[in-house]
């Protein structure tokens, strides 16, 4: 009997140790999170960075980012200097990355964590109805604007805050702007002898040309649907007036002539082969790759992808042979024809539940990042149109070529209007993907297309009545 | 002639399908000493020209596939020792002991469990990790890992319990021997056929467990090995002389472990489907 | 002295934590699944009962419908395609005399693979630029197929990829029962004059069936669970043409924070699992033990 009794005790308290075990293991930075929310010392709350004499505890901040693969390293490399320089400034603060591809990041995990309320602490955000907006609705969003305040950039920045404000409280910083246009070779139009793709005759005459040699007119690569979806957006935005804000509101109908008529066009081009063969099962890198190797002379990019083609980047052997320009005007379209798609939507966002020592390091982290610097090497290094106003003798010293094409093509546009993707509910912009995806497989036309996607537009529209 | 020719036919059949089952294998190993996609795609089949270790290298560093792979490692490893052990001393408790009313309860619950289809419960398992405050700790694999291999276990082991004699532990409890001692000294050893094939389904169900660990662990180095690959061919979808490299490096292990151990292996994972 | 098997203390001490794991990770999901399923949950607004709309619309939604099929199509290859050739393969292994060990173990071999890495290997074997394959059809003059692409082949090219990881464990399986069988009815059969394909089909393969109706049943049960090979390889694209039930539940979920749906979903795939089995039993399943 007794032995049996030691027995149970001793079996007892190993178990007991092993489930202290799990919670001491689970996460190291808990405890001491409890503890210091539970009794914060004003003090500490107003300056906690300006304390090293007291001995720093060790904390860490999670902190999800999208830079991963060779095509995205200027921007990691912008973003390790900036974890090293505020981990140097606060004491004790450990920044652990976690890289995330994009679309995985946006459509799948951070949508999970979000739900569980176990966001990572910084993360990179997207604005929209979608994103940013959503989450800031279910409290997960840190207000940022008493920060902005503090540090007192608020008015640095551009006007840039749209996709990212509730009520008036900012909820994310974009970290820079693109626009979204045509990206050409300029070595193989001019072998071919034609025209830079500036008017919507030499676009398409240049599109015939290029296929009658078996050149690839567009580089594609709609395995990830949010690729062509950027085609499509503007020339959406080209047939139609009021898109994409109106589609909330029910201005604007998918289903109406001027946005099936985009579709249809699209469907066209699929149809006459303009875009990559098997462009269903081809990536977003596979559309860079086949562009870079000359196998396309077009593709419809975003400005991002600028820093591609510069020395010592994945597309290098383009250097100087890229030429940017934004889709020309359409003949017989209603929508405004200088219109252009122009977007402040990737940024950061920060968790809701911050404790005072990762509050610190939150604001050390935006004071490093949103910074002329930073926003200038963003530029210079990246290809990344900067978000924060940068002065001008600072804006020339832009040498790449590209990139200079591109504030050109800024300058000229007469008014922007942002990708659906920040307007649309969530389940709309997955529909308008798999929609897509059919036309492209040549299951559904434009009409059906448009039909399908108005039909769940309006579905969401009323849910949120 | 034809005698050995007709004994042939069945040969070059199944070397057709050898040739199958290993072709991808010895693709990838040398897409893997390729230096780019440019001299794969042009001679698939063909052998490296020169051999490339650089792949190796890089792929070490930028996928941290060491972390992974330990994480894969002692995960499964734990977790499959965890579960075998709780799965006899459960089967012990309802083989061997006095109370069979009870007995017989435990072992239909857990039999209904045999019924319901892995991924069904994934959800409420999300949430329950999640409310557990475990989400993102490899606490979440752990225990489920653990819980999940427990009913066929339990079931595997007790059929194998219900064999042995009674007259041993008679003969044992003469000699002073507690139920403890019993079961650590005289049961388990007996069960160790059983208790093997148990360890390796259960080893091998975790090293390769997808679903869960993909949502369950969002940091990087608490990845395990099939997660952390799918992230590595996203981060660089288009390099396939790299993420061939990743591929070698996350097969070649297993594959080593399989040529010590084929036999239990085979025999583990074969009888662990019959008897299940 | 017999009160050692008969100690409630010990005995409760050596279920314990297993009904705890039990409860914890089968029980409380199961009952959780079965409340959330008739609630909109979705983790970041408040929680309302919903009643049963939850299962009217899973029944209404063409893209469940698809992944259902889906997995039909999955049963549909793996038992009428995949076990016709795995008792084949398993007749001609055990009927060579050399080289025996060899088959047994390559064949096995991709079935302790992890399935995301298998995924991936052929995901860059069905690549239509570099890949091998359109380099082989190449020889034969046919144009590049793009696999995963094209909602005509992306089922197909999961399929074969899932056959290709399973079919040896299947083979080995049934030899160990062709093995088992004792030597002197073959030989004696032998003496008799039938020839090996006589005696494979009239003697091995009755033999054998009790075993075949489990790899059939495990084919069926391996169906139905399949998730990660799609989740990896296409993710359910094009389109949602490869998408099971499985993925889709998983997508819907932790995508669309519709956990409510996904439940439903669940339970709903937990109902079909029960339907194939119940079949099973009263068709496959009868299949009586032989005694030789």
């Amino acid at each position: 009997m007794n032995r049996k009794l030691t027995l149970a005790l001793t079996t007892a308290l190993a178990m007991s140790t092993l489930l202290a075990a799990c919670g001491n293991n689970n996460n190291s930075s808990e405890p001491s999170k409890a503890a210091e929310s539970s009794a914060p010392p004003a003090s500490e709350s107003a300056s906690p960075s300006a304390e090293p004499s007291k001995e720093a505890e060790p904390f860490t901040v999670s902190l999800r980012h999208i830079q991963i693969g060779d095509a995205q390293k200027f921007r990691k490399a912008i973003l390790d200097d900036v974890v090293k320089k505020t981990e140097a400034e606060v004491p004790g603060l450990k920044f652990e990355l976690d890289g995330v591809e994009d679309a995985a990041n946006r459509f799948t995990k951070l949508p999970a964590e979000m739900a569980a309320g176990n966001q990572p602490k910084i993360f990179d955000l997207f604005g929209g109805n979608a994103d940013a907006l959503k989450y800031a609705k279910a409290g997960r969003l840190l207000d940022l604007t008493p920060i902005l305040d503090e540090l007192g950039i608020k008015d640095k920045f551009l006007n840039v805050f749209g996709q990212f404000t509730l009520d008036g409280k900012i909820y994310g910083l974009p970290i820079g702007g693109s626009v979204e246009g045509v990206f050409y070779n300029t070595e193989l139009f001019s072998q071919n002898g034609l025209n830079p793709p500036t008017t919507w005759d030499d676009l398409i005459k240049a599109a015939d040309a290029l296929k009658g040699k078996g050149i690839t007119p567009f580089a594609m690569g709609s395995q990830a649907a949010w690729v062509p979806n950027m085609l499509v957006n503007t020339i959406i935005g080209r047939y139609t007036n009021g898109f994409p804000n109106g589609i909330v509101t029910g201005e604007v109908k998918w289903n109406q002539p001027e946005v099936v008529a985009a579709y249809d066009l699209y469907s066209d081009w699929v149809g006459k082969g303009y875009f990559t063969k098997g462009e269903l099962g081809k990536s977003y890198d596979d559309m860079l790759n086949d562009f870079a190797a000359g196998k396309a002379g077009m593709m419809f990019d975003g400005s991002w992808r600028s820093s591609a083609f510069k020395e010592g980047a994945v597309a290098a052997s383009m250097a100087g042979k890229v030429g940017f320009v934004a889709l020309p005007a359409l003949p017989n379209a209603a929508g405004d024809q200088t219109s252009l798609n122009a977007n402040y939507s990737n940024g950061y966002g920060f968790s809701s539940d911050l404790n005072d020592q990762e509050l610190a390091a939150v604001k050390g982290f935006i004071k490093n990042l949103y910074s002329d610097e930073m926003q200038l090497r963003g530029l210079l290094e990246d290809g990344v149109l900067p978000s924060m106003k940068l002065s001008d003798e600072s804006l020339a010293k832009v040498t790449d070529p590209v990139v200079k094409q591109v504030l050109d093509v800024m300058k000229a546009a007469g008014t922007t209007f942002v990708h659906f993707d920040a307007i649309a509910q969530k389940a709309v912009y997955s529909e308008t993907e798999l929609q897509l995806q059919k036309l492209i497989d040549g299951k559904a036309s434009g009409q059906q297309v448009g039909d399908a996607i108005q039909k769940l537009q309006e579905a969401e529209n009323a849910k949120t009545k | 002639m034809t005698r050995s020719l007709k004994n042939s036919v069945p040969h070059v059949v199944l070397l057709i399908y050898v040739a199958i089952i290993l072709f991808p294998f010895v693709f990838v190993l040398f897409s893997s000493l390729k230096t780019d996609n440019v001299e794969i795609s042009q001679s698939p089949f063909g052998f490296p020209t020169e051999l490339n270790f650089q792949n190796y290298s890089d792929a070490w560093v930028k996928a941290k596939i060491g972390t992974y792979f330990f994480n894969s490692a002692y995960l499964a490893v734990t977790s499959a020792v965890v579960g075998v052990l709780l799965a006899a001393a459960t089967a012990f408790a309802i083989t061997r002991m006095k109370f069979s009313v009870s007995s017989k309860l435990i072992y239909g619950i857990v039999l209904i469990a045999m019924l319901i289809p892995g991924n069904v419960l994934f959800i409420a398992q999300y949430k329950l990790v999640d409310v557990l405050g475990i989400l993102n700790t490899h606490w979440s694999l752990f225990l489920p890992y653990t819980a999940g291999a427990l009913p066929f276990s339990v079931l595997l082991v007790a059929a194998f319990m219900k064999s042995i004699p009674g007259e041993l532990e008679e003969a044992a409890i003469m000699d002073g021997l507690g139920a403890a001692g019993l079961f650590f000294k005289i049961i388990l050893p007996l069960t160790v056929p059983a208790l093997v094939t148990v360890f390796i389904i259960n080893f091998l169900g975790n090293w390769n467990e997808y679903l869960l660990s993909y949502f369950f662990i969002s940091t990087d180095s608490l990845r395990t090995l099939p997660t952390g690959m799918v992230g590595f061919r996203d981060a660089y979808q288009t390099n396939y002389a790299l993420i061939s490299t990743g591929i070698v490096f996350s097969v070649v292990p297993v594959l080593l472990l399989y040529s010590v151990l084929q036999k239990q292996i085979i025999e583990g994972l074969t009888a662990g489907s019959l008897k299940g | 002295m017999k009160s050692t098997l008969k100690n409630p203390a010990v005995y409760i001490m050596f279920v314990l934590p297993t009904l705890v794991l039990y409860g914890l990770f089968f029980l409380y999901p199961m009952f959780s699944s079965v409340y959330f399923a008739f609630t909109d949950y979705n983790g970041l607004d408040a929680t309302e009962y919903v009643g049963l709309d939850n299962f009217k619309n899973a029944f209404s939604d063409t893209n469940f419908r698809t992944a259902i099929i889906n997995n039909m199509y999955f049963i549909v290859f793996s038992v009428g395609i995949q076990v016709p050739v795995i008792i084949i393969f398993a007749l001609l292994i055990s009927n060579v005399k050399r080289l025996k060990g060899f088959y047994k173990t390559t064949v096995f071999m991709p079935s302790i693979l992890s399935t995301s890495v298998i995924g991936i290997l052929w995901q860059f074997i069905y690549d239509p630029d570099i890949g091998p394959i359109t380099d082989f059809l190449g020889w034969f003059g046919i144009d590049p197929i793009y696999w995963l692409a094209e909602s005509e082949w992306a089922m197909v090219a999961i399929l074969i990829t899932n056959a290709w990881q399973w079919v040896g464990f299947y083979i080995v399986l049934i030899l160990a029962a062709i093995l088992a069988i004792p030597k002197d009815i073959d030989e004696a059969a032998a003496i008799d004059g039938a020839n090996a394909r006589q005696r494979a089909w009239y003697l091995t393969v009755p033999l054998i069936k009790p075993i075949i109706s489990v790899v059939v049943m495990l084919s069926i049960a391996g169906a139905m669970r399949v998730v990660d090979i799609v989740l990896v390889m296409t993710n359910g694209g094009p389109y949602g043409s490869t998408e099971v039930m499985a993925s889709y539940m998983v997508n819907k979920a932790m995508k669309y924070g519709e956990y409510g749906y996904g439940t439903a979903l669940a339970l709903i795939i937990f109902a079909f699992a029960l339907v194939l089995t119940f079949i099973y039993q009263r068709t496959f399943g009868r299949t009586e033990r032989i005694e030789y």
